[in-house]
């Protein structure tokens, strides 16, 4: 060990080494500009910049999947009701009674307040409210108040579940909650109108 | 003014009254395997399953209506249909005979329907009005909208698929895979064993009892209605039971835990046994409840 000290000791490469200085000293004081870039630059943290990140792409895919649910049984129903004709001559009779059925406000569709569905979302939601509405128009009044109420109640839910979400934000459990409410609004929507179509066709 | 006042409650009696019934009777041949397709608004239908290889409608039915029976190979159709195209003021009764294994499909407006002993495929839809049926190894599809829902099962194993809007539903003696959404109709469920289970609702409540297959799946979800599993032994499950506002109550042991320390927000998760089969549930306002019997 004492030996190899030695060497190095007699290196010109290591005497030029050691003859540096081990400190250099700024020639001003940086600590100042570094503190103060620290302080402007301190809002910006990395852990809610993913939290919006991964809530965005979390509602960019459930908007995805409730649009795809809107525009498939919008496509069916419109389908369907193409197909049969006798359904026209029952829309006539609706859309008259209609005029005089009292209208069922729909809320507009939101998630977390954040954001608004988007444009495809809202027209597919707005035929199928159309249609639904025609289509009870047609049966007795006591199912009719029974399906507005129920309606009404999955509107409720969803306005409550979507308050509550802009207050967590990030909630998935929420998230998912309103996704399916969404969903459960969609396929009764469809579904009153699909049943009705099919049964008043066939008779 | 005599005679107008004649002439006006004659007409009233001609267009809002209802006809007078006529019983009527059908009969056609139909393939014990065939399908038997039903479609009619206002009144009853009793369809019951029999050994012989034709169907036969026995029907009370207005003057102002139609009983229409097609038969083909596979294929036999039975309407009620309106003779002059207008609204039906009648309401039609029918007894329905079909052969026992015949696939059935119902669709109704205003009319309750009974199935008794049909052993194929059913598909029934009851626009405001009740089903009321068995279901045996085939698969069940019932959809209501305002109309309760009265299944009994024969402790076969199945595919029943229910879907209400503000009808309660009642659902005893069956196995296999369900599925079940409401809005606000309250489900009372008793099951031999569940092997696959979907069930979503908004504000109606749930009480399932049942085993769980070894390898079951059952994914619940409630907005504010109350969820209570009810579990014959022996439980071999993990649990995944999460909530926004609503209570855990666990018989198992486990205790349920905050998930959020500045908002509401409960989490139960455990495994009982070898924890082969899964079971998730979510709520908002819900509670949940899951017991042994």
């Amino acid at each position: 060990m004492s030996d190899q000290h030695n060497e190095s000791a007699r290196d010109p490469l290591d005497q030029a080494l050691a003859s540096l200085s081990r400190d250099v000293q700024p020639s001003r004081d940086l600590w100042a500009g570094i503190s103060a870039e620290i302080s402007a630059s301190s809002p910006v943290t990395s852990s809610p910049r993913h939290s919006v990140t991964s809530s965005r792409s979390w509602l960019q895919l459930a908007a995805s999947v409730v649009l795809i649910v809107a525009s498939s049984i919008t496509t069916y129903v419109v389908v369907h009701r193409s197909m049969q004709e006798q359904v026209l001559q029952a829309q006539q009779s609706a859309t008259q009674q209609l005029q005089q059925a009292p209208v069922l406000p729909a809320m507009p569709a939101s998630f977390g307040g954040q954001e608004a569905m988007g444009a495809g979302y809202v027209q597919a939601r707005a035929a199928l409210d159309k249609e639904f509405q025609q289509r009870i128009a047609t049966l007795p009044p006591v199912t009719r108040a029974k399906l507005e109420r129920d309606l009404a109640d999955l509107r409720r839910a969803a306005a409550d579940i979507s308050a509550t979400l802009a207050r967590h934000p990030s909630d998935p459990l929420l998230q998912e909650l309103l996704l399916s409410t969404y969903q459960s609004e969609l396929g009764m929507l469809g579904s009153v109108t699909d049943m009705t179509n099919a049964t008043e066709t066939r008779l | 003014m005599r005679a107008i006042l004649s002439m006006t409650a004659a007409a009233l009696l001609l267009t809002g009254l209802p006809a007078r019934a006529e019983d009527v009777e059908r009969t056609a041949p139909a393939d014990p395997r065939g399908q038997v397709e039903i479609v009619t608004a206002s009144g009853e239908i009793h369809v019951r399953g029999w050994d012989r290889p034709e169907v036969k409608v026995t029907a009370s039915i207005s003057s102002s209506e139609q009983l229409r029976v097609d038969s083909s190979d596979q294929h036999t159709s039975i309407r009620v249909v309106r003779s002059n195209g207008g609204p039906t003021h009648g309401a039609t009764d029918l007894i329905v005979n079909v052969p026992r294994t015949s696939a059935l499909t119902v669709s109704t407006i205003s009319a309750d329907q009974t199935i008794e002993d049909v052993r194929g495929a059913q598909r029934l839809q009851a626009v405001s009005g009740s089903v009321t049926t068995q279901v045996w190894s085939e698969e069940l599809q019932v959809k209501t909208i305002s109309g309760d829902i009265e299944i009994r099962g024969n402790k076969d194993s199945s595919e029943v698929s229910i879907q209400t809007t503000s009808g309660d539903i009642t659902l005893a003696d069956t196995a296999g895979d369900l599925t079940l959404e409401t809005v606000t109709g309250d489900m009372d469920v008793s099951m031999k064993e569940l092997s696959r289970g979907r069930i979503h609702t908004t504000n109606g409540d749930l009480h399932l009892r049942t085993r769980l297959a070894g390898d079951a799946r059952l994914d619940a979800e409630a907005i504010n209605g109350d969820l209570r599993f009810i579990l014959r032994k022996p439980v071999e499950a993990e649990f995944d039971v999460e909530t926004f506002n609503g209570a855990i109550d666990n018989c198992f042991g486990p205790k349920s835990v905050r998930t959020r320390e500045f908002a509401p927000g409960n989490a139960l998760r455990f495994k009982e046994g070898s924890g082969g089969a899964r079971v998730r549930v979510k709520t908002l306002n819900g509670g949940v409840e899951i017991c042994k019997e």
